[in-house]
């Protein structure tokens, strides 16, 4: 698989998970320690944040694996860096990666609009969820209560990562720094073929 | 004659997505031992061409060549990937984009494991570059610890280790300050003595090379050769004599600054004037506090003493870093406080009506530069600090910096240049601030500091050509 | 004897520290998790030398967690039946719930003790070596996440830059979080597109060097797996075993 990747677009989707790193670090900072006493419902509505990269990166590449991997090599890199969560991140990574890239695989990589960006996002939010709810334990909660946690994480999946990636992807097609790659080859930068 | 290294037949380039070739039918030959260097203004093709005797392209850019390119008089088609490599190393311009490891010897480690150099003969050849190189010393070093300078000797180093018979260099002095520049030139120039290699360097600022290069192949804008020399040792750009703008009025009064960031002491006590249309270069060593007094003076860093000003605008290294909306038109109107009659003023005046919709990140540096302008000036910001604005901007772009500061002062713009090219300087500047380790060495009419290359030189400054024509050339 | 755990093999340590947390998540009794926790801090605190202050403070987002964790599943517990040992409020607790919620928490501070063993005793280059030559993780990506380690203080640096440049064009701290995402564009646009840039000179300073993405022979500083590392390997199974039939037992 890795063949037909060019090198450029792997330190790309690198640079890329460093960036979400530091700016979430710095700007956004809800790193909020308190929050955890709420629970783990508290995280729920942000997960989104975390599948930006998966979004975004697919957007760009348009390739199979342009998902899954950007996921992967941003959790390294969070691993690399000390962030406490620590390898287990790495596994969680993967996962999230593979939910988006489900949706693009059942799209056959043909189409690239705000739908199947928002079903992407949805996609991750699903593979963490079922992954969370194994190691998490979350069988031990009521389930009306794992039911919201749920459908949290999926609108969070839709809108934030769907949405905010579809965005974010427009935005910086729209600086004419994309040019060479694939998203820059189609007319209307989104829909599809 | 030494046998060919590198041989091109009616060579030409084109990038798939556009319609015309980048570079055209380009026909030359460069033999072993040559210092060779291509020119030619901004977007020719220069770095296309170098990249296509490396074989970074075709496959990078799924370009389309036409034409034959040999290298070592083979076809370059018929080179596996990382092949070439072996007999062809390549230092680019960005000190900081060329690592992937964490210390100069992981670094050096990596070309070597890359060109599945045996394990035995690794620590041979890293002892080896080291000490031709001169950075022996720096063997286990943070490579993000260096400064530009030294990357750029690691990054020659890291080439030289894979002990090519040729070295490409893509503009390597573009980020460095001129008299660090001056110095990675000499010190090439040793290493290329000693190892007889082929040197074939991109360069649009060919003063900064003294008499380095024997040849010289040019480059049209059409990607066509329109010149292939000898080199010979070129003047700094040449600047239009101007008249001072200032009027006379005062616009900014320092007196007893002062920066402290975080427990320490950045500024001490600076104190100086700076009048309405004048033109002040701020020039200091590395690391000196040039760029700490550009932000506390537009606001950005908090400080103590005071500052007189009508509104002061900070203009970045990469202006686009202030730019928040999708359109020239909105970066200007973005504060609300100009009317459109200013706008459209303001447009006409830096010409941008003719990007005013564009994306201020997909238009040019030098545009990105006059929106930024615009945009503090459309802010009310009359007093302008622009920090290394002179930084890898060739002589065209030299040349349109210039004018726009120029014109802009005489229409009441007042400038604080920060920048170590003392070649622009001397084209530019009513007077020179000078400082060093935190302090004000004092406020100077420039004049006074061409004259006087003692106190150039205790800031790290080459003087200006032609100020002392006694600097002997080296070759 | 004293910095064991920071010469182990960071792969091995790696799928040891995975094996672990992946085996927890089948218990549902407090002992197990609790007896876990302990085991580890005690390895952690016989082999490794590292700074327990700075240790605390980040276990401390933690221990704020599994106290979330604690009453979230109290309050919030499925009904597993059992008999009520308590109410509070109106939310009758049955000992099932009880040693549930206790279970998560101890859970929280098992994964998450074990996760600070690997960042505080794990070398980040030496991991990422560690991956490409024992799980044969492509040079390409081992590479790519080397490069993007590397830039993170030339790409912290530009953040600084572009929010200052920001802040100058009247852009404030936006106080409120909906404002802090929505701003993010802002801050992100540039450094992407700066990122895009970088990338492709990065990728090209290497391929310039000979890099393929082929798999290497020989390395510079080869890490290996040595018979210490199954020994160390084995102390942790043996915890976990241990733990896992401890809970067990005692869960009765």
């Amino acid at each position: 698989m890795l063949k037909s990747w060019k090198l450029k677009e792997i330190v790309l989707m690198s640079l890329f998970g460093v960036v979400f790193g530091i700016v979430y670090l710095v700007a956004i900072h809800f790193g909020n320690i308190w929050a955890g006493l709420i629970g783990p419902i508290a995280y729920e509505w942000m997960f989104g944040i975390w599948f930006i990269v998966s979004i975004l990166s697919m957007a760009i590449i348009r390739k199979p694996g342009a998902a899954v991997l950007p996921e992967t090599i941003a959790a390294i890199i969070e691993v690399m860096l000390g962030n406490a969560v620590g390898p287990r991140l790495i596994l969680s990574g993967v996962i999230q990666g593979l939910g988006a890239e489900a949706a693009f695989a059942a799209t056959r990589y043909r189409h690239f609009n705000l739908a199947v960006m928002m079903l992407a996002g949805a996609g991750a939010a699903v593979f963490s969820f079922v992954y969370g709810y194994f190691v998490s334990g979350y069988a031990a909660l009521d389930p009306s209560f794992v039911l919201l946690m749920f459908t949290l994480r999926l609108l969070s999946g839709a809108i934030i990562a769907g949405i905010g990636g579809k965005y974010l992807a427009d935005g910086l097609l729209a600086t004419g720094a994309l040019r060479g790659y694939a998203i820059s080859r189609t007319k209307q930068g989104g829909a599809g073929a | 004659m030494h046998e060919p290294v590198v041989s091109l037949a009616d060579v030409s380039f084109r990038f798939p997505d556009d319609q015309v070739n980048t570079l055209n039918g380009l026909t030359f030959t460069i033999r072993r031992g040559e210092r060779v260097v291509i020119s030619g203004p901004s977007g020719c093709g220069k770095s296309t061409l170098l990249y296509l005797l490396n074989r970074l392209y075709p496959l990078n850019c799924d370009g389309i060549v036409e034409g034959d390119i040999r290298l070592f008089g083979k076809r370059a088609d018929d080179y596996r990937p990382g092949e070439i490599n072996r007999l062809i190393a390549t230092v680019f311009q960005d000190p900081d984009s060329q690592f992937c490891m964490t210390t100069v010897e992981e670094e050096l480690a990596f070309t070597l494991e890359n060109l599945r150099v045996s394990r035995a003969d690794m620590e041979r050849r890293i002892v080896d570059v080291l000490a031709q190189t001169g950075l022996t010393d720096f063997r286990n070093l943070v490579i993000q610890s260096l400064s530009g300078g030294q990357k750029q000797r690691v990054a020659t180093a890291c080439a030289l280790v894979a002990e090519p018979e040729v070295l490409l260099l893509d503009e390597p002095l573009a980020h460095l300050d001129p008299l660090t520049a001056r110095n990675f030139v000499r010190w090439l120039d040793g290493i290329q003595k000693q190892t007889g290699l082929t040197v074939i360097a991109v360069e649009h600022r060919l003063d900064l090379w003294e008499g380095f290069f024997e040849r010289e192949i040019v480059l049209g804008s059409d990607g066509q050769m329109i010149g292939d020399h000898t080199a010979d040792s070129k003047a700094p750009v040449v600047f239009p004599k101007r008249a001072s703008g200032m009027t006379g009025k005062p616009a900014l009064s320092v007196s007893d600054l002062s920066v402290e960031i975080s427990g320490k002491q950045l500024l001490e006590l600076l104190s100086f004037d700076i009048g309405e249309g004048e033109i002040a270069v701020i020039a200091g060593p590395n690391g000196s506090g040039k760029s700490t007094l550009a932000k506390a003076l537009c606001g950005i860093y908090k400080h103590t003493g005071t500052v007189k000003s009508p509104g002061t605008g900070y203009v970045p290294q990469s202006p686009e870093f202030l730019f928040l909306t999708n359109s020239v038109q909105d970066e200007l109107s973005f504060s609300g406080l100009a009317t459109t009659k200013m706008l459209d003023d303001l447009a006409d005046r830096l010409k941008l009506k003719a990007i005013w919709d564009a994306h201020p990140f997909a238009v040019s540096h030098g545009q990105k530069r006059r929106v930024a302008i615009g945009a503090m000036l459309a802010d009310n910001r009359p007093v302008i600090i622009m920090d290394e604005p002179t930084s890898g901007q060739d002589v065209a772009g030299l040349q349109e910096l210039f004018s726009l500061i120029d014109e802009r002062s005489r229409e009441g713009i007042t400038f604080l240049i920060i920048t170590h090219d003392m070649e622009f300087a001397s084209a530019v500047a009513d007077s020179v601030i000078l400082i060093k380790d935190g302090r004000l060495t004092g406020k100077f009419m420039a004049e006074e500091v061409w004259e006087n290359p003692a106190l150039l030189n205790a800031h790290h400054l080459l003087p200006p050509k032609g100020a002392d024509r006694r600097e002997p050339a080296f070759a | 004897m004293s910095r064991l755990l920071h010469d182990m093999n960071p792969s091995v340590k790696f799928i040891i520290v995975t094996v672990s947390m992946l085996t927890m998540a089948f218990f549902f009794n407090p002992w197990t998790p609790l007896l876990f926790w302990i085991g580890i801090l005690i390895l952690q605190m016989t082999m490794s030398r590292i700074n327990w202050k700075l240790w605390a403070l980040m276990m401390l987002p933690f221990t704020l967690g599994a106290v979330g964790y604690l009453w979230t599943t109290l309050v919030f517990g499925a009904d597993t039946g059992g008999e009520v040992i308590g109410s509070f409020a109106g939310i009758e607790v049955t000992d099932q719930q009880w040693a549930h919620a206790w279970s998560l928490t101890f859970r929280v501070l098992a994964f998450s003790t074990l996760s600070l063993l690997f960042a505080f005793t794990t070398n980040p280059v030496t991991f990422v070596m560690s991956l490409m030559q024992q799980l044969k993780v492509p040079p390409k990506i081992a590479y790519g996440t080397m490069v993007g380690y590397q830039f993170l203080p030339v790409l912290k640096d530009e953040l600084t830059q572009i929010r200052q440049a920001q802040r100058l064009r009247g852009v404030g701290q936006d106080r409120h979080w909906w404002h802090r995402i929505t701003g993010t564009r802002r801050l992100l646009i540039p450094m992407l597109a700066g990122a895009v840039r970088k990338a492709e000179r990065a990728a090209f300073a290497m391929e310039a060097r000979g890099f393929t993405g082929e798999r290497r022979m020989e390395f510079y500083r080869p890490i290996k797996v040595s018979g210490r590392d199954y020994v160390l390997a084995g102390v942790f199974l043996v915890v976990l075993a241990l733990s896992c039939a401890g809970g067990i037992v005692l869960g009765k």
